[in-house]
């Protein structure tokens, strides 16, 4: 699956390419107006991560043409412009998602996956980690097809983790997931920690395996048999 | 005090002194000459008496002369008086009351035998002369008074209308409209230097407000990158397979920072933004709808910090905002009330027409009441806590003029915001 990174720090660039590689993604990367929309012309991507200031243009322009002649790549803004507008303009054009530097990688990451999965490009309605299963259309995930009864953080939280699989996650990265802008206030990141206890209670009691792991003082990991 | 007042004031104490001293002086000159004439009268009538009783060697038989009265007697050899001026009083049957009289006592002999003479002169006309001077005097004093604050008042306002103007004007100044302070000429030297002075100050005020701005901004943007690198490189060093547990524990400090910073940096991006006035979309926004939206979104953490939520009323309130900012709005409200609260405590919710009010239990402020509203105030150590919530309320009330009131009474904070102007 082909991933266009549109990034003109390269050394950034570099860091979403390493990552997205890793993923198994072939990514492509461009670091500057011109050159993106020559590429975007001449291939096509199942996504194109695109960051708005660009030297040589507006990374707006970009996704205009991509809607206008790629209809079915998927478009995920990044932009240092953290604009309540701006975020709106940029899903008007066009893109189906919008996030804010500075960003976690695994964050996009997950981001991605879910727009390849609205678009429909793997053809993969369903996520498989060992025994687990999650439908994201339906919003249910099951353990060797016996269904998880899980609250919806619950379940974002695996999703989270089933689409960062084998990756170690933070603390500050999955809170910010699942609580967005209200993170300020989890004074600490324990409730991160009881959700999580909770969904490895929950995997456990229904026959799986403990997939989620800990990791030093780091975070989480969801291993994948 | 205005200007016009005090200065007519002035006028008016220093009339009302002047008056005093020269209707003190003016009397006081008047009696001398009327005595000094009355006197005059007394003699002649002596001068007259004794010139008779000389020429003739008998007493005049005539007992008046200019004088309103002359009693003659013969004197008490014991106790003669030779020359005295005295004023009397002397009670008229006609007027009912008593009557001032200068009267001149002397002493005169025929054929070696004293006389005392007593000429009686009314001071009358005199009491009456006083009498409608003053008078005159008060009317004058009021009529001079009348036209002196009158002239003054108007004149004043005249050449002082350059002054107002200019205090109209910096009244309605503000640095984040960017319009130069505009003055109107004035002929008068000393405003003319005020004017020029005050546009001088305001223009460099402002160009200094403009770096200064554009500095905070550039800055805040420019950090942005740089975060999204280190963040993104450090969570690639993350997944390294083989780090040392101290290792892992220094990439997880590290990390923690940078968020802290990157939230700490976007609140200050939004705070410029609001400053900068770059939310122009406004429409009417259901405030009780975004309300309990933020409530459901936050229920789980108020109910895992073991804190009682009670809306006590929800009416439908639509304000005009941008819907954004409400939401930023809310979410710093209610975040603030669950931050600054204990185990076991609560929050209560009330929004109607006329406000918005959040309650919550909480220890008392450290910091004044008013300086919460301010940049980095916290009022307690709350881990993780960037002091900037309140400031963003503020800036958001000041942009749709809303009034935030704080208040803090019984272990209860309360904010409240009020709707009308």
């Amino acid at each position: 699956m082909k991933v266009l990174v549109i990034e003109d720090e390269i050394a950034l660039k570099d860091s979403i390419v390493a990552y997205l590689k890793q993923e198994g993604y072939t990514c492509d990367a461009a670091t500057d107006y011109p050159s993106a929309l020559l590429k975007t012309a001449s291939h096509t991507y199942a996504c194109v991560v695109v960051d708005l200031t660009l030297p040589g243009g507006n990374g707006l322009n970009i996704v205009r043409s991509l809607k206008e002649n790629n209809a079915d790549t998927g478009i995920i803004i990044i932009s240092a412009k953290n604009a309540l507008d701006d975020k709106i303009t940029g899903l008007e054009v066009g893109a189906d998602d919008y996030l804010t530097k500075p960003f976690h990688l695994s964050e996009l990451n997950a981001r991605l996956k879910s727009v390849l999965r609205r678009r429909n490009f793997n053809g993969q309605k369903v996520l498989r980690v060992g025994e687990v299963e999650v439908q994201p259309d339906a919003a249910e995930a099951s353990v060797a097809g016996k269904q998880l009864t899980l609250t919806r953080k619950e379940y974002e939280l695996l999703l989270y983790f089933v689409s960062n699989r084998n990756r170690v996650l933070t603390k500050e990265s999955i809170a910010e997931y699942l609580w967005g802008d209200h993170i300020e206030m989890l004074d600490s990141l324990d409730f991160v920690y009881t959700h999580i206890k909770n969904l490895r209670r929950k995997i456990v009691e229904a026959g799986g395996q403990d997939y989620i792991q800990t990791v030093y003082g780091l975070g989480y990991k969801f291993m994948s048999p | 005090m205005r200007v016009l007042t005090k200065t007519s004031l002035y006028y008016l104490l220093v009339s009302l002194v002047v008056f005093a001293v020269g209707g003190t002086v003016f009397y006081l000159s008047l009696r001398e000459e009327i005595y000094d004439e009355v006197d005059d009268q007394l003699f002649t009538d002596k001068e007259n008496i004794i010139a008779y009783i000389q020429k003739h060697d008998r007493l005049p038989n005539v007992t008046s002369g200019i004088s309103e009265a002359i009693h003659v007697r013969e004197a008490d050899p014991e106790n003669l008086v030779m020359e005295h001026l005295s004023d009397t009083l002397i009670y008229s049957t006609y007027d009912e009351e008593d009557i001032p009289f200068r009267k001149l006592t002397f002493t005169v002999y025929r054929q070696g035998k004293p006389y005392e003479y007593t000429i009686f002169k009314s001071l009358m006309d005199f009491d009456d002369l006083t009498e409608s001077t003053v008078l005159a005097m008060i009317w004058i004093f009021i009529l001079l008074l009348v036209g002196l604050v009158f002239v003054n008042y108007y004149t004043n306002k005249y050449t002082w209308r350059h002054f107002y103007d200019t205090l109209a004007r910096i009244k309605e100044y503000r640095l984040s409209h960017h319009q130069p302070l505009m003055l109107k000429e004035s002929s008068t030297t000393e405003f003319e230097e005020l004017n020029q002075v005050l546009q001088s100050m305001t223009g460099k005020i402002h160009s200094d407000f403009l770096n200064l701005k554009e500095f905070t901004e550039n800055v805040s943007h420019e950090i942005q990158t740089p975060l999204a690198i280190v963040s993104s490189k450090v969570e690639l060093f993350m997944q390294s397979e083989n780090l040392t547990e101290e290792q892992a524990q220094m990439l997880s400090d590290m990390y923690g920072a940078l968020n802290r910073l990157a939230r700490l940096n976007k609140s200050l991006i939004l705070l410029t933004r609001i400053e900068n006035r770059e939310f122009t979309v406004e429409e009417q926004v259901p405030l009780h709808r975004l309300l309990q939206e933020q409530l459901t979104h936050l229920q789980e953490i108020i109910s895992m910090r073991g804190l009682e939520l009670e809306v006590e009323e929800m009416e439908e309130v639509y304000v005009q905002m941008n819907s954004g900012l409400t939401d930023v709005l809310l979410q710093n409200l209610l975040n603030n009330a669950i931050k600054h609260n204990h185990a076991g405590g609560s929050i209560k919710v009330l929004l109607n027409r006329q406000k918005l009010c959040i309650r919550n239990t909480g220890e008392a402020p450290q910091d004044q009441p008013e300086r919460l509203f301010g940049r980095f105030r916290t009022g307690d150590d709350a881990v993780g806590s960037l002091g900037i919530g309140l400031a963003l309320v503020k800036k958001i009330c000041d942009l749709y003029g809303l009034l935030p009131k704080y208040n803090f009474k019984d272990g209860e904070h309360s904010l409240c915001i009020y709707f009308t102007k």
